[in-house]
């Protein structure tokens, strides 16, 4: 009989949430409880499924088109290109990976926070509908990103986007994903980008960070889930030897010769000391990393919770960063 | 946050959304977040802008869902859009339309929240009438007059279960609930009568059943109760089930110089620590101890060897059974990982 008290688990010392964020939580924990488990699986996807948008993009004169396109060995997946309407000749593009512990959420699942991109920037957006584990382990997650982009690259003209003017970006899974096919688009000689905008991303399976161990049952991502996460995506290679650093791309070991990568993440998460060594590695290599780390933040605390001090900050942030990228 | 709160109610239609809309506020007072916090907040919970200015002057400040400051004077809002206070505050949401279910109780939190932030109102004196009814510094008088005020009957038995937000209910039970903050974060609690059936939670702590003027002792029980939950293998833990025993560990202060319990640490460093000693407190012998466990006996048996060397007692003879539970559950409670601990004091 399984008796729950296996692990020795001393509550370690961890920087408090923002006020704001703090009273946020009293809401989000309803939807996104702090540790989920796999039994929390079928919860999730209801409770992470995106809302409806098509009104959202009409008030913001953003046009929608869903596409099927080849995936993961040639299978069919889905991207929506979201761009403002009326274009008049090719854009800045981002390839876009959604949040959901690689195991839920939708291909608009936190698409607030870039649509932005798209009605100020003018940016031609595609958010891609990849594949979820467990039921599509890794390689499919990544793959379905990385083919979409390569379909992307290739279909630019008719997509109206500019080549020398392609980003990716996701948050969270969605991150962790993003530095994977930024990783793969380098060593295969794919399509060349000119950024990665990398939020709070899930970058290390193996789950021995500081952070990683201080919000145990608190705030959004917990060390539980993350296990959760990776167990889905890896199965029982998680934390072993023979983990791809594209799966986990704090495993790469060069990180030379890649695209300009714009990093966020909270202080209070358990990504925060992955985040901040992917950075400081990238320097190290030689390369152009931009970190910030927010006190008192927890996990994607501007999706959930984007009128506080905190999450408007890092809305802030990020957005000049991609501006400063992308626009003409 | 609108949208969230949407998205619990379709996950859930029996939450309770208003409770969460309260739990918001009194972080934010707990927080000493500013007035365009407490605006933003509101906004976002409302999906409209929400604005506040002393009746005496022209300037308002109104904020957006998205927490941002807008332009422009204060517009005409329906009164029940509005609040005025008698200290001379108004605060209200700018909504197209008919007030929607959570409008009255997030005026009602706002202006309370800008009271406190402008001075004008103590903490202490927003309170409600759960948060009274289950503080122990509150006399009799008060905490009866409280329980009177949620219509609990005064002769009646009751006892309270507590969760936190993130609580997952199979089922909501009836009776009066509120949100208490407590060191720990906000705690849900209900009120329940003292022959209710059994709640399905997880985390969830039952307390003890006591007379309405003793509710604050079921609230601590329960409070300790739900510490010792570990989901999911044990969603619930009920005070019922331990006797005594779990009014005994709070009343007993956290820091206090336990010596059985710093030898239990030990104990713990194991990895088979923690599960030996709780198949030894839930059975009578070894050999059904290492059924449980899943171990044969003579591993249980040197592990029991090791555990009593290192208690400096036999933890299966006479008080050593009761030394050895003690000793587990406190471990357990000073490890509790279930909720949000306060960050430990330097």
């Amino acid at each position: 009989m399984a008796v729950g008290y296996g692990s020795s688990v001393t509550a370690a010392p961890r920087p408090e949430f923002d006020a704001e964020l703090k009273a946020g939580l009293a809401v989000v924990g309803g939807m996104f409880p702090p540790t989920i488990t796999p039994a929390l699986l079928d919860f999730m996807r209801t409770s992470y499924a995106s809302a409806p948008i098509d009104d959202l993009l009409a008030q913001r004169r953003i046009e929608r088109l869903d596409l099927p396109v080849p995936g993961h060995l040639g299978d069919e997946i889905v991207v929506s290109v979201l761009r403002p309407v009326g274009l008049s000749g090719p854009r800045p593009g981002v390839v876009y990976a959604h949040s959901g512990g690689m195991m839920f959420g939708d291909r608009f699942s936190g698409i607030d926070l870039v649509l932005d991109w798209v009605d100020v920037l003018g940016v031609v957006l595609v958010t891609v509908e990849y594949r979820l584990a467990p039921e599509h382990p890794d390689p499919y997650p990544r793959e379905d990103v990385y083919a979409a982009l390569e379909w992307v690259a290739s279909h630019h003209t008719d997509l109206q986007i500019r080549l020398d003017r392609l980003l990716v970006a996701g948050a969270s899974a969605g991150g962790g994903l993003a530095a994977g096919v930024a990783l793969q688009a380098r060593d295969r000689s794919g399509p060349r980008l000119c950024g990665q905008v990398l939020d709070y991303p899930m970058l290390d399976d193996r789950g021995l960070t500081h952070s990683t161990h201080q919000f145990d049952g608190v705030g959004v991502w917990d060390r539980v889930s993350n296990e959760t996460g990776w167990d889905a995506l890896l199965g029982p290679a998680r934390g072993g030897t023979g983990v791809s650093p594209y799966a986990a791309p704090s495993r790469a070991e060069d990180l030379t010769g890649l695209p300009p990568a714009f990093i966020d993440v909270g202080a209070a998460e358990i990504f925060r000391d992955e985040a901040m060594a992917y950075a400081d590695r990238i320097w190290r290599a030689g390369g152009d990393a931009e970190l910030h780390v927010f006190a008192g933040a927890f996990h994607g605390c501007d999706l959930f919770a984007p009128h506080t001090a905190v999450g408007r900050r890092m809305i802030h942030v990020r957005n000049s960063w991609v501006e400063k990228i992308l626009a003409d | 946050m609108q949208e969230l709160l949407g998205r619990i109610a379709r996950l859930d239609p029996s939450a309770s959304l208003g409770l969460r809309v309260i739990a918001c506020f009194d972080e934010l007072v707990v927080g000493h977040v500013n007035t365009r916090g407490l605006l933003a907040a509101a906004a976002s919970l409302a999906g409209c802008p929400a604005g506040f200015r002393r009746i005496s002057e022209a300037a308002c400040v109104r904020v957006g869902p998205k927490g941002d400051l807008l332009d422009g004077p204060a517009p005409e809002v329906p009164a029940a859009l509005r609040l005025t206070t008698a200290d001379g505050l108004e605060v209200w949401l700018e909504r197209d339309g008919e007030p929607a279910a959570n409008d009255g109780i997030t005026l009602e939190r706002l202006s309370l929240a800008v009271r406190a932030r402008h001075g004008l109102v103590r903490r202490d004196d927003i309170r409600r009438h759960a948060a009274i009814m289950l503080d122990r510094q509150s006399s009799a008088e008060e905490r009866v007059a409280a329980a009177e005020a949620l219509g609990l009957t005064v002769q009646g038995e009751y006892r309270i279960a507590a969760a936190p937000l993130f609580a997952q209910w199979q089922q909501h039970p009836g009776g009066p609930e509120d949100v208490i903050p407590t060191r720990h974060g906000p705690l849900h609690v209900v009120v329940l009568p003292a022959d209710h059936d059994t709640v399905v939670a997880s985390p969830c702590g039952l307390g003890t059943v006591t007379p309405v003027d003793r509710l604050h002792e079921s609230f601590r029980v329960a409070v300790v109760a739900l510490r010792l939950c570990s989901p999911p293998d044990e969603p619930l833990v009920d005070a019922h089930a331990y006797g005594g025993l779990l009014t005994m560990l709070a009343d007993t202060p956290e820091d206090s110089h336990q010596p059985d319990v710093e030898r239990m640490a030990e104990v713990a460093a194991h990895p088979w620590g923690l599960p030996t000693v709780a198949a030894l407190v839930a059975t009578q012998s070894i050999r059904e101890a290492a059924r449980h466990a899943g171990v044969h006996h003579s591993t249980l048996q040197s592990r029991v060897d090791v555990v009593s060397s290192t208690l400096g007692f036999d933890p299966l003879d006479g008080l050593g059974r009761a030394r050895l539970g003690i000793a587990f559950l406190s471990h357990r409670l000073r490890h509790s990982t279930v909720l949000e601990l306060p960050p430990p004091s330097s």
